[in-house]
C-alpha cells in the first residue's frame, strides 16, 4: 500500500525510501518481513496479535519466507524462539501483557545463554482484573531479565528501532536478545505517515549476515548448550552479561549514527525536547511524551521554560545522559504507566533518582506520578497538570507530595452498592425443576429421563440477557441449554475468552450464579482448588452439610490449547467438576486466529489463503479423544441447536461430577462473524458439521463409546463439501483447484469416523 | 450507551495551539481538522476512517492520523473512529481521541438515542446522520442551533446496491468536507478493493456517488454565544472509596440493566402469537435470551410464549429461521416499533429509575 508521493519533507538518508500510512503493528510486521527472519514463534494476545496476522497474510502472498510457528501458548512460543536461536536462526516474536508474563521465565534463559533475538512488546496492562488496554505494567517485568530494551514512541520509531535493536543485539561484543516496546493501541493501532526502505535488500545489507554464536546445528563441532552451573561459576556468567550491557551502551550510539546515515532519522538514547534551557521538565515513556511535547510548545509561547525527557533505551539505562540533561532543571515530574506497589514510586522513578544521586552538583526536585493505568488516555491537559506540579515544586523549592497517583477518583460510598442491582439470588427450588431423573442402568451406563425441551423453558436461566456477544453467537444458547440440564446450585469458572469478556464487562455481569475467572490456561487448576476447598470446608463443618454445588468450568477451544496441561492434570486427579468447552474453531476473542481445533484448510487471521498458503496447514485437534485417554468417567460432544441431546448429557455430566470425578464435554457452536456467514444460519451450519461426520455426537462413559446420533442409517449423511460451502472461511475449499486439500479433509474425517464407529460397536475399543 | 464501564460526564478540555506551523482552512484551535465516526461494530466505520485518512495522506499529500476506539466488546456494540487531518509539515503527536471534531458522521441512527453523538462538535461544525429523516428533523431532535446538519438514507442505498453503509457515508463526508478531494478518495476506495474484492469495486463506487449526491444538508450560522457542544468522557463506574475490593461485581445478573437495542442493524423479528404453537425452538436458538414465557395457563400448568423483550434483541434473526410455523418474521425496523411491541422479561425493572 505504500505509495511514493511527493512530500515536502522527504527523508535525507542515503537509502531510497517510500512513504506509507501505517500503524505500529503494521510497521513491526513490515520491518520483520524486510529482515526476512528465519522464524517467528508466536501466540495470539491483544494488542500484539496483528503483527503475526499481517506477517501470515504477507507470507500467503509470497512476500517473505519466515517460518511462522503458532505455539500452544506464549511459554511454548518463547521455547520455539529459543530453540531456533540456538540453531543460528534470526528469530522474532511479539507479545503483550499476560503473554509476556507467561513466557517470562524463558527471557533470562535466552539472555543468560546469550542468544540474540528480537521481541516486540506491544504494551498492555497486566491482569487482574483483566484489562486489554495499554499501560507499561507488562514491560516493567522485563527490566531485570538481561535483555536490551528499546522504547518506540510512534509507528516510525517501531520500524526504526526494530532494525536498530536487532543490529545492536547481534553486535559481536553484545550478543544479547532485544525488546522493542511500543504502546498498545495508542501506537500499535494508530495509523501515521511513515517511511520505510524501498527494498528489503537495503535492510538485509545493513544488518549483514546473522551472527552465529555457539550453535546447535554443527555435528562436527558438538557443544553443550545450557549446562548445570552452580556457584562459584554462575556469578561470572552474570558478570559477562553485565559487561555485555556496558558494551551495548557503547555500541548503541554508533548504530544510531549509522542508521541516521542510512535513513536520515536521528535517535539518541534519550530523546530531549526543548531541554536546552528548561527549568521544569517531565520524564515520560513512549506515546505520552509526544502529547507532552505539544504542551511544551504552548507553555513556551507563554514564557515557561519547559521540556520533555523521554528514553529511547531503557536497558542499558542511559544514566549519564539523564544526569547531564537534568543538572540545570529545577523540578522534574516522572510520570509512569506502571507501579511498584509499596516502593513509593515506580521503577523508573528510582532509576532516574539514582542517576541524579550520583551527581553532587544536582539539585533537581523529583516528583513521581503513576498515571494512565489500564490504558486511560493521556490528554494534553494531563501533561499540563504534570507541568503545573513541577512548576509548583520549582517555585516552592520542595516536593510537597513526592509520590502519588494521578487521575484516580474517590467515588461516592453513600450510593454505590445498590445502584446497579440485578436479579435476585435463585432459590434452590427455582433451579430444581424435578423433571430430570438420572439413575445407573443395568449395563453400567446412566439412564436419563428428561422432559421435552419446551417444558424447561420457564426454568430460570443462570445466564441472563444483556451480555455483549455478537449477533447470532452460538455460545449462550449452548451454555443455556447445558445449564438447563443441571439441577440445583451451580458455581461456574470461565477461562479468558469470548464468553468471559462479553458477560462480565465491568460493572455488569450476566451471571446469575457465582462466577470466577482465571487466566486463559489455568481454569481447570483453579476450579480444582475451589472444588477441594468446598469439600474440605463441608467436612470441617464450616459450610452446611447439605450444601450441594455443581462446579462447571467453561472454556473456548483456545483455552483447551494453552490450558491442555492443567485440564489433563485436573482430569487425572479426578476432581468432581465439569469442563465444558465451546468450540468455535478458533481464537475468536482476539480476532479469529487459528486454534489447534481449526480444521485443515480453514481461513483464519493466522492461516490465510493465497498463492503460498491454503488456510490452516494441519488437522484439527481431537480433544474429546485426548480427554477420554485420561480415563475420566464421562466424555461427551454436543452442538448448539440440539437441546434434547445436550440436556441429557448435562444431566449425566452432573451425576458423574457429583459421584465419580471429572467430566469433559465439547460443544460445537457457531461464530457467524469469523465463520463468515450470515448471523442467522448458525444452527444450519453446525447441523451440516454433524451430518458430514466432521463433528460426531457421541459419549464415552466409563471408557465405552456410544454414538448418540448417527446420520448414516437415517440417510442424513452429507458430503463434507456441503458443510464447507456454507461458510465464507471455507468456500475456497470447494473450488476444483483445491481438491487435494478437500480430499485430505475428507480422508481424515472418514478415518476418525470409522474408528469411532468401531468403538461404538465394540465396548472393548 | 457507552461501551462497558459506565456513564459519561462533561469535562473541560484545553487544546494545544497549532504551534505556528502551516494550517489548513477550517481546522480547530489545535491545528487539526478532526473527524469522528459514530457507529456500531460491523458497519465498517473503522475501514471508512482508514480509507479516508489514507487518501488524505497518501493521495492529497496532507498529514493525518487514524484510529478507532477499542475494547473487547463485539460486533454490534458502539464504536468510534477518529481521523485527524493537518498541514503536511505538521507532525501528529497526540494519540488521544478526537473530542472536539469539526465533522461527525453517525453511521447508525439509533445511537443518537443513547449517546450525544454530537458531543464536542464545533458551533460551525458538520453533523451527518444516516437516516430517512430530514436534516431539520435531526437538527431539532439533537438541539443543534448552528452549523451544518446533513442526512442520507445510507442503509437504504447500501441495501439497494448490495454494499455497506460505510461507503455511502464516505460519499456524504466527501461532499461536506471541503478538505477532502472526492476523486482521490474514490481512487483510494478502488485501490483498497483491488485484488480479492475487485468484483465489489463498481457497486462501491456507485454507492459512494449516491452518498455524495443524495446527502441533503442545511446550514445555520453560529450566532454570538454559540459554543461547541460539551465534550463527553467515560467515567469510572466506581471510585477507590466505593468500588468493591478486588474488583468483584456484587450484583448478580445486573446486565439486565443494559439496553442492547442499538446493536440491531435495521432488522427485527416480529412475532404473531396467533400462529405460535409454543414449541420453544425460538428460545433454544436465541443468543440473547430475550423470549418471555409464562407457565400459568389458566390454572393449568402450561408453558406459553408471551413475546420478545427487544431491549436485549440484537436482531440476528436466528429465531425467524428456526420458527416452524412462520409466527416469527423479519421486519425492517422503524423507530418506536420495538418499544411498542416489546414484552418485558423483567417487568419490575420498568418502574425502577436509572436503568443504563
Amino acid at each position: 500500500m505504500a505509495v511514493a508521493v511527493d512530500l515536502s519533507r522527504s527523508p535525507s538518508g542515503s537509502a531510497t525510501q517510500v512513504v506509507g500510512f501505517r500503524t505500529g503493528n503494521e510497521m513491526a510486521a513490515l520491518s520483520a518481513k524486510q529482515v526476512n527472519f528465519h522464524l517467528m514463534g508466536y501466540y495470539p494476545i491483544t494488542p500484539s496479535t496483528e503483527v503475526a496476522e499481517i506477517l501470515d497474510e504477507m507470507k500467503a502472498a509470497g512476500a517473505h519466507q519466515i517460518v511462522m510457528v503458532p505455539a500452544d501458548g506464549e511459554h511454548g512460543a518463547a521455547g520455539i524462539c529459543f530453540g531456533a536461536a540456538t540453531g543460528g536462526g534470526r528469530v522474532f516474536n511479539a507479545t503483550s501483557s499476560q503473554g509476556l508474563l507467561y513466557q517470562l521465565e524463558e527471557l533470562p534463559v535466552q539472555s543468560g545463554s546469550r542468544y540474540p533475538m528480537l521481541l516486540d512488546i506491544v504494551t498492555r496492562t497486566v491482569s487482574g482484573p483483566l484489562d486489554i488496554r495499554g499501560d507499561h505494567s507488562d514491560l516493567y517485568y522485563t527490566l531485570n531479565t538481561g535483555w536490551l530494551i528499546f522504547t518506540a514512541r510512534d509507528p516510525q520509531a517501531v520500524y526504526d528501532l526494530n532494525l536498530i535493536a536487532l543490529r545492536v543485539a547481534e553486535h559481536p561484543e553484545v550478543r544479547l536478545p532485544a525488546i522493542v516496546a511500543f504502546d498498545g493501541f495508542f501506537t500499535s493501532h494508530q495509523k501515521r505517515r511513515v517511511y520505510s526502505f524501498a527494498d528489503d535488500a537495503i535492510v538485509q545489507h545493513w544488518l549483514g549476515p546473522v551472527l552465529e554464536p555457539v550453535k546447535a546445528l554443527d555435528p562436527r563441532r558438538p557443544v553443550t548448550i545450557g549446562p548445570y552451573m552452580n556457584d562459584p561459576d554462575l556469578i561470572n556468567n552474570k558478570y559477562q552479561l553485565e559487561r555485555a550491557m556496558d558494551a551495548a551502551g557503547s555500541a548503541i550510539p554508533e548504530v544510531f549514527a549509522e542508521y541516521e546515515a542510512l535513513s536520515g532519522r536521528h535517535y539518541d538514547p534519550v530523546d530531549l525536547y526543548r531541554m536546552d534551557d528548561a527549568e521544569v521538565a517531565v520524564f515520560l515513556v513512549n506515546s505520552a511524551a509526544q502529547t507532552a511535547k505539544d504542551v511544551v510548545d504552548r507553555l513556551r509561547a507563554r514564557g515557561v521554560r519547559a521540556g520533555v525527557v523521554s528514553p529511547n533505551v531503557l536497558r542499558p539505562f542511559p544514566a549519564q545522559a539523564i544526569k547531564d540533561v537534568l543538572r540545570p532543571v529545577r523540578a522534574l515530574l516522572i510520570g509512569e504507566r506502571s507501579s511498584s506497589y509499596g516502593a513509593h514510586g515506580a521503577n523508573l522513578t528510582h532509576e532516574v533518582k539514582s542517576a541524579l544521586q550520583d551527581d553532587p552538583a544536582n539539585a533537581t526536585i523529583c516528583l513521581s506520578r503513576v498515571y494512565g493505568l489500564g490504558g486511560r488516555d493521556f490528554y494534553a491537559e494531563d501533561a499540563e497538570a504534570f507541568f503545573s506540579l513541577a512548576r509548583e515544586a520549582a517555585e516552592s523549592g520542595t516536593a510537597e507530595v513526592p509520590f502519588d497517583y494521578y487521575g484516580v477518583e474517590p467515588g461516592d460510598p453513600t450510593v454505590a452498592l445498590t445502584r446497579r442491582r440485578g436479579t435476585p439470588p435463585l432459590t434452590r427450588q427455582e433451579v430444581t425443576s424435578g423433571l430430570l431423573h438420572v439413575a445407573p442402568g443395568a449395563d453400567g451406563r446412566l439412564e436419563v429421563e428428561a422432559p421435552p425441551y419446551w417444558e424447561l423453558a420457564t426454568k430460570p436461566k443462570r445466564v441472563v440477557p444483556g451480555h455483549g456477544a455478537c449477533p447470532g453467537c452460538g455460545i449462550f444458547p449452548a451454555l443455556d441449554q447445558f445449564l438447563r440440564g443441571i439441577e440445583g446450585d451451580v458455581v461456574v469458572l470461565y477461562q479468558t475468552g469470548c464468553a468471559m469478556v462479553v458477560s462480565t464487562g465491568y460493572p455488569y455481569t450476566s451471571h446469575r450464579v457465582t462466577y470466577v475467572h482465571n487466566l486463559f490456561q489455568n481454569g481447570a487448576a483453579t476450579l480444582s482448588g475451589l472444588v477441594e476447598v468446598f469439600h474440605e470446608r463441608v467436612r470441617r463443618g464450616e459450610l452446611p452439610a447439605d450444601e450441594d454445588i455443581t462446579f462447571v468450568m467453561v472454556t473456548g477451544d483456545g483455552g483447551m490449547d494453552i490450558g491442555m496441561g492443567p485440564a489433563i492434570g485436573a482430569a487425572l486427579r479426578r476432581h468432581g467438576m465439569i469442563i465444558l468447552e465451546y468450540d468455535n474453531e478458533g481464537y475468536m476473542n482476539t480476532g479469529s486466529q487459528l486454534s489447534y481445533s481449526t480444521p485443515l484448510g480453514h481461513l483464519t487471521s493466522t492461516s490465510h489463503v493465497g498463492p503460498m498458503e491454503l488456510g490452516k496447514s494441519f488437522h484439527h485437534k481431537d480433544t474429546p479423544q485426548i480427554m477420554a485417554a485420561t480415563n475420566i468417567p464421562y466424555v461427551f460432544t454436543g452442538v448448539e441447536g440440539y437441546p434434547d441431546d445436550l440436556v441429557a448429557k448435562a444431566a449425566k455430566a452432573q451425576w458423574y461430577a457429583q459421584y465419580e470425578g471429572t467430566v469433559y464435554g465439547k460443544v460445537l457452536i457457531s461464530c457467524p462473524l469469523n465463520w463468515k456467514t450470515e448471523d442467522r444460519v448458525g444452527v444450519e451450519v453446525v447441523q451440516a458439521a454433524v451430518d458430514s461426520c466432521f463433528f460426531p455426537l457421541y459419549e464415552v462413559e466409563h471408557g465405552i463409546t456410544r454414538l448418540t446420533y448417527d446420520p448414516e442409517p437415517i440417510g442424513r449423511r452429507v458430503p463434507v463439501a456441503d458443510w464447507l460451502k456454507l461458510m465464507g472461511k471455507t468456500r475456497h475449499l470447494c473450488q476444483p483447484e483445491n481438491g487435494l486439500t478437500l480430499a485430505a479433509i475428507e480422508a481424515e474425517i472418514d478415518r476418525r469416523w470409522l474408528r469411532l464407529k468401531a468403538k461404538h460397536e465394540n465396548p472393548l475399543l | 450507551m457507552e461501551p462497558v464501564g459506565a456513564g459519561t460526564t462533561v469535562v473541560r478540555t484545553s487544546q494545544p495551539s497549532g504551534g505556528g506551523v502551516g494550517s489548513l482552512p477550517g481546522v480547530g484551535e489545535d491545528g487539526f481538522f478532526g473527524i469522528r465516526f459514530e457507529s456500531i461494530g460491523g458497519l465498517g466505520a473503522h475501514l471508512a476512517g482508514k480509507i479516508l485518512a489514507e487518501s488524505v495522506v497518501l493521495r492529497q499529500g496532507l498529514n493525518g492520523a487514524h484510529f478507532s476506539s477499542y475494547g473487547s466488546e463485539k460486533k454490534g456494540t458502539p464504536v468510534k473512529s477518529f481521523v485527524r487531518i493537518c498541514a503536511p509539515e505538521r507532525e501528529v503527536r497526540t494519540s488521544s481521541p478526537v473530542e472536539t471534531p469539526q465533522l461527525v458522521a453517525v453511521f447508525h441512527e439509533a445511537l443518537a438515542h443513547s449517546v450525544d453523538v454530537a458531543a464536542g462538535l464545533s458551533a460551525t461544525g458538520t453533523l451527518i446522520v444516516s437516516t430517512r429523516k430530514s436534516p431539520e428533523a435531526i437538527r431539532e431532535a439533537l438541539h443543534l442551533r448552528s452549523g451544518t446538519v446533513a442526512t442520507l438514507d445510507a442503509l437504504g442505498i447500501a441495501l439497494q446496491e448490495k454494499t455497506r453503509v460505510n461507503t455511502a457515508m464516505l460519499g456524504a463526508v466527501a461532499r461536506l468536507c471541503p478538505i477532502i478531494d472526492p476523486e482521490a478518495l474514490k481512487e483510494t476506495l478502488r485501490a483498497s478493493f483491488a485484488g480479492r474484492y475487485a468484483h465489489l469495486i463498481d457497486a462501491n463506487l456507485v454507492t459512494f456517488d449516491r452518498g455524495y449526491r443524495e446527502v441533503q444538508s442545511t446550514t445555520r450560522p453560529a450566532v454570538p454565544g454559540d459554543a461547541a457542544r460539551p465534550v463527553q468522557r467515560a467515567t469510572p463506574a466506581f471510585g477507590y472509596l466505593d468500588a468493591p475490593i478486588g474488583g468483584a461485581i456484587l450484583d448478580a445478573g445486573n446486565s439486565i440493566l443494559r439496553d442492547l437495542s442499538t446493536s440491531r442493524q435495521g432488522f427485527i423479528p416480529a412475532l404473531d402469537l396467533g400462529a405460535c404453537v409454543h414449541c420453544g425452538i425460538c428460545d433454544i436458538v436465541c443468543p440473547d435470551l430475550c423470549f418471555a414465557w409464562s407457565d400459568d395457563g389458566d390454572g393449568q400448568p402450561a408453558v406459553r410464549l408471551l413475546g420478545i423483550d427487544y431491549r436485549y434483541c440484537k436482531g440476528c434473526l436466528k429465531c425467524v429461521d428456526a420458527c416452524p410455523t412462520g409466527a416469527l418474521t423479519e421486519l425492517r425496523e422503524e423507530e418506536g416499533w420495538a418499544e411498542e411491541h416489546r414484552v418485558p422479561l423483567f417487568p419490575w425493572l420498568e418502574s425502577r429509575k436509572g436503568s443504563e
